[in-house]
């Protein structure tokens, strides 16, 4: 998939979404707004340990066998379970934990207007038929016996999904005698290019030869005992049992492969895989495997992923279950903390009332752990047992005993987001003769939520993210350029929130991005590429979005340069060195979508509900045109007021100290001219030029 | 799934009747209707082509219909059952591809382009004039 981010659908986004944002408030009552209280609302403090802080002691809840199913929640009490009335159970001070197959974070939550008519959101059907094998990207039926895996991309397994596995898996391991062992040998697997494989084997017999008869003539046994004896050996010696210990990995890797589905079981056959070589057979193998073990690593056998292949298929399971779980509790308490605000002095402290200092929790894993222990499910054999017990496809919802939250959780938190971009570097990449030319950086860009506590400004979370740099670009002679799209610096607030966001690419983007082959009723043809431009996990803006403006006064209108926080599928782009976006800041879907539900239960905000709109626009690829077709921007909240963010201009590298705002052309292509002009647009200032104008619904202007 | 068709098992053609010309202007009133005001378990698409010829639409290898001249096609589906990608093909014309939705009843206008003219569409490239060439030669 192309490597996508931020552009901005300026020259038409904007004036349509004006209409649509005005459209949705003129046409419809005014939504609600809601101040969404916290989950639990008795603010106390932490012990100031690291710990998990114990749950106080539950209040007793009757059992209750005849509670209507849709009223009812499992609660464990004493080891022993229970059916209890849900209201009882959270009048009692616990915590519902939705485990039901229907399932979606808050920012897909079904909503209702003023007058309690529903406000659906488009994507949340497709969300839920992704979670649950049922549907495609498309919201299109799944083929039978297909499995979706995108919890990478921010969509967990259902829990009947994972009870299946767990199921399936109890009667095998996918390990035969040996294979757990020689992957734990290894810490990854040596790419080599299949066409390369005969040319490394001879090298590799070479290599073993040699040392052999070295071995022979020192008279001893073994290669460690060669190196020992004969230290100028030692890194011939250890290459050898290295490229023999991969050998033996691979072949395990390629048995685990085929065991769990993702590798053909035809070695050799003209479409499949040949035994032994990384070829893209293996390699699609091995992304199917990280997708549904959420692997952030890149399709090759490193360490995250051969640890998982050494790991037995219910270990992988029950990993699985905790972090699918994880997201349910962090969704259904409203919390975010992870520790990812940790430092190497430890976690970061807020002042409480009692004029003490204390840290701050990590309560994503806190009461994930307190959760799955509470249910008995926090091993194998409890997770078996308990799925064994319960079809999760029937509505499940449990009732669960939460410590109270920090102090600083308040029903309208203040809240404000700082990035900093980190090194950057405005120079170009390449030198005069095409070379690349390195601009390391140290200091990558990142993404902190701050609660203040008491006049201080308290990190809660602090993420990798992307900044922009440069990217290519069709210009209006059709040709593809080079051109810096930066990120903005400064204060901006984010108003809109769009769950299932819409990206409307501008004609600046390369249209081989624009298409696709896909399989349509039988036929694979060329059709508009709607990953990248959603609602869906691939598209640009990932599955929810915040929109950076600057905020408009003395009545005139935000000001709008197309810069967004994001979801992204492009995990490579926030943890590789050499990442970037096109002035948007990317984070993980799964932390994007825990990021706007935290804020939109702790901060004042309004439903606007689903932005319909009626958006075409053609474009020639070959002899074929293909037609964008548009029906809606999302589902959108407004924060009232909005989130404060900063974004630092970080540290600039190299000569050029402010960005270069003309194309530039690329090495070695051939053009027809000079480049034309930047676009002078809102769409083509996107990215770090001078922005536009947000809705007129939306305040005033700078 | 699509109610009847003549050949195909596939659509259901309800009019025919309707000047597409009318409303034929693409990107124009088509603003699907909020999703809660029908409960009908299906709806409607209706395909219609600027300028009005005769034309096909294709779902794959499934032809949906045809869109007489000066008509429109109208075809039912399940509400929320998942985007068509169809092509739409007229003689002298540039096929297109383009998508319908079913999540609400939804108007899907083609604006076609003669096949002399691909010139006028975004994406066109013009070629590289070509240096070395003998501008004389044949």
């Amino acid at each position: 998939m192309t490597s996508f981010v931020c552009r901005l659908p300026w020259r038409l986004v904007m004036p349509l979404a004006s209409v649509v944002f005005i459209a949705g408030c003129r046409t419809s009552p005014p939504a609600p707004t809601i101040s969404a209280p916290a989950p639990h609302t008795e603010p106390a403090a932490h012990p100031p340990s690291q710990t998990p802080p114990a749950p106080s002691r539950p209040e007793p809840v009757a059992a209750q066998a005849d509670v209507p199913a849709d009223r009812r929640v499992l609660l464990v009490q004493d080891g022993k379970e229970s059916w209890v009335d849900a209201g009882s159970a959270t009048g009692a001070g616990y915590t519902i934990v939705d485990l039901s197959d229907a399932w979606t974070p808050f920012i897909f939550a079904e909503h209702q207007g003023p007058e309690g008519q529903p406000l659906h959101n488009r994507y949340r059907r497709v969300f839920v038929g992704l979670a649950n094998d049922r549907l495609d990207e498309d919201g299109e039926p799944l083929p039978e016996g297909e499995k979706n895996y995108l919890e990478l991309y921010g969509i967990p397994p259902s829990l009947s999904v994972l009870r299946a596995r767990f199921l399936r898996d109890a009667d095998r391991s996918c390990h035969d005698g040996t294979s757990r062992e020689v992957l734990e040998a290894v810490e990854s697997v040596s790419y080599v290019e299949p066409s390369r494989i005969r040319a490394e084997e001879e090298k590799t017999a070479r290599l073993q030869a040699e040392l052999e008869k070295a071995a022979r003539k020192h008279n001893v046994a073994t290669l460690d005992e060669l190196a020992e004896r004969q230290p100028d050996l030692a890194a011939k010696v250890k290459l050898a049992q290295k490229r023999t210990a991969e050998r033996a990995a691979l072949a395990a890797v390629e048995h685990r492969l085929t065991c769990e589905g993702f590798l053909e079981d035809k070695p050799n056959s003209k479409s499949g895989h040949k035994k032994g070589s990384y070829d893209d057979a293996l390699r699609l193998a091995v992304k199917g495997f990280q997708q549904k073990h959420m692997i952030y690593e890149s399709n090759y056998l490193r360490k995250a992923t051969v640890e998982a292949l050494a790991r037995s298929t219910l270990e992988n399971d029950l990993l699985a279950l905790k972090r699918v779980l994880r997201e349910r509790i962090v969704d259904a308490a409203g919390v975010l903390e992870d520790g990812s605000a940790n430092t190497s002095k430890g976690p970061p402290q807020f002042p409480s009332a009692a004029g003490t200092k204390l840290p701050v929790p990590n309560l994503a894993d806190d009461l994930t752990d307190l959760t799955t222990k509470s249910l008995g499910i926090d091993t194998i054999e409890g997770a078996l047992s308990f799925f064994r017990r319960h079809d999760t496809a029937s509505p499940l919802r449990v009732a669960v005993r939460l410590p109270a939250l920090p102090e600083y959780y308040k029903p309208h938190m203040e809240l404000s987001i700082v990035i900093d971009r980190g090194d950057v570097w405005y120079g170009l990449p390449f030198d005069a003769d095409g070379k690349p030319v390195p601009q390391p950086r140290k200091k990558f860009p990142s993404f902190t939520l701050y609660v203040n506590q008491k006049g201080q400004r308290v990190p809660l979370v602090r993420w990798r993210t992307t900044v922009g740099g440069w990217r290519a670009e069709q210009a209006s002679d059709g040709y593809e350029y080079y051109r810096y799209k930066g990120s903005d610096v400064g204060p901006r607030v984010i108003r809109n929130v769009v769950a299932g966001p819409v990206w409307i690419a501008p004609e600046s983007t390369p249209i081989r991005g624009l298409v696709k082959t896909k399989r349509v009723f039988g036929r694979s043809q060329l059709v508009v590429n709607y990953d990248e431009l959603g609602p869906g996990f691939l598209s640009a803006y990932g599955l929810v979005a915040g929109y950076f403006v600057v905020p408009g006064k003395d009545g005139r209108p935000d000001w709008d340069n197309g810069i967004r926080a994001h979801g992204s599928s492009e995990y490579l782009s926030m943890y590789s060195a050499s990442g970037f976006s096109h002035g948007c800041h990317r984070l993980p879907n799964h932390l994007a979508i825990r990021l706007y539900s935290f804020i939109l239960r702790h901060r004042n905000m309004r439903v606007a509900g689903d932005q319909a709109m009626d958006f075409s626009r053609q474009f020639l690829k070959g002899n074929d045109v293909y037609e964008m077709r548009l029906p809606s921007r999302g589902f959108r909240y407004q924060l009232e007021p909005p989130l404060p963010v900063d974004v630092l201009e970080g540290e600039i590298k190299g000569e050029q100290k402010t960005p270069i705002t003309t194309y530039v052309p690329m090495p070695h292509v051939v053009y027809p001219g000079p480049p034309p002009a930047l676009p002078n647009s809102s769409e083509g200032r996107a990215g770090g030029g001078a922005g536009t104008t947000a809705s007129p619904d939306e305040g005033g202007a700078p | 799934m699509i109610k009847s068709s003549s050949r195909f098992a596939g659509p259901i053609i309800l009019a025919l009747s309707v000047l597409a010309a009318w409303f034929a202007k693409p990107g124009a009133a088509q603003t699907p209707a909020a999703p809660n005001e029908s409960e009908s378990d299906n709806v409607t698409i209706t395909f219609a082509t600027v300028p009005p010829v005769r034309a096909q639409v294709w779902w794959g290898r499934k032809r949906l219909g045809m869109i007489k001249e000066r008509r429109t096609l109208v075809i039912e589906r399940p509400r929320d059952s998942g985007p068509l990608d169809v092509t739409v093909t007229a003689q002298g014309f540039l096929p297109v591809h383009t998508r319908a939705y079913t999540f609400n009843d939804y108007r899907l206008t083609v604006k076609l382009t003669p096949e002399a003219e691909k010139q006028t569409l975004f994406g066109y490239r013009a070629p590289v004039p070509d240096a070395g060439a003998n501008p004389d030669a044949l």
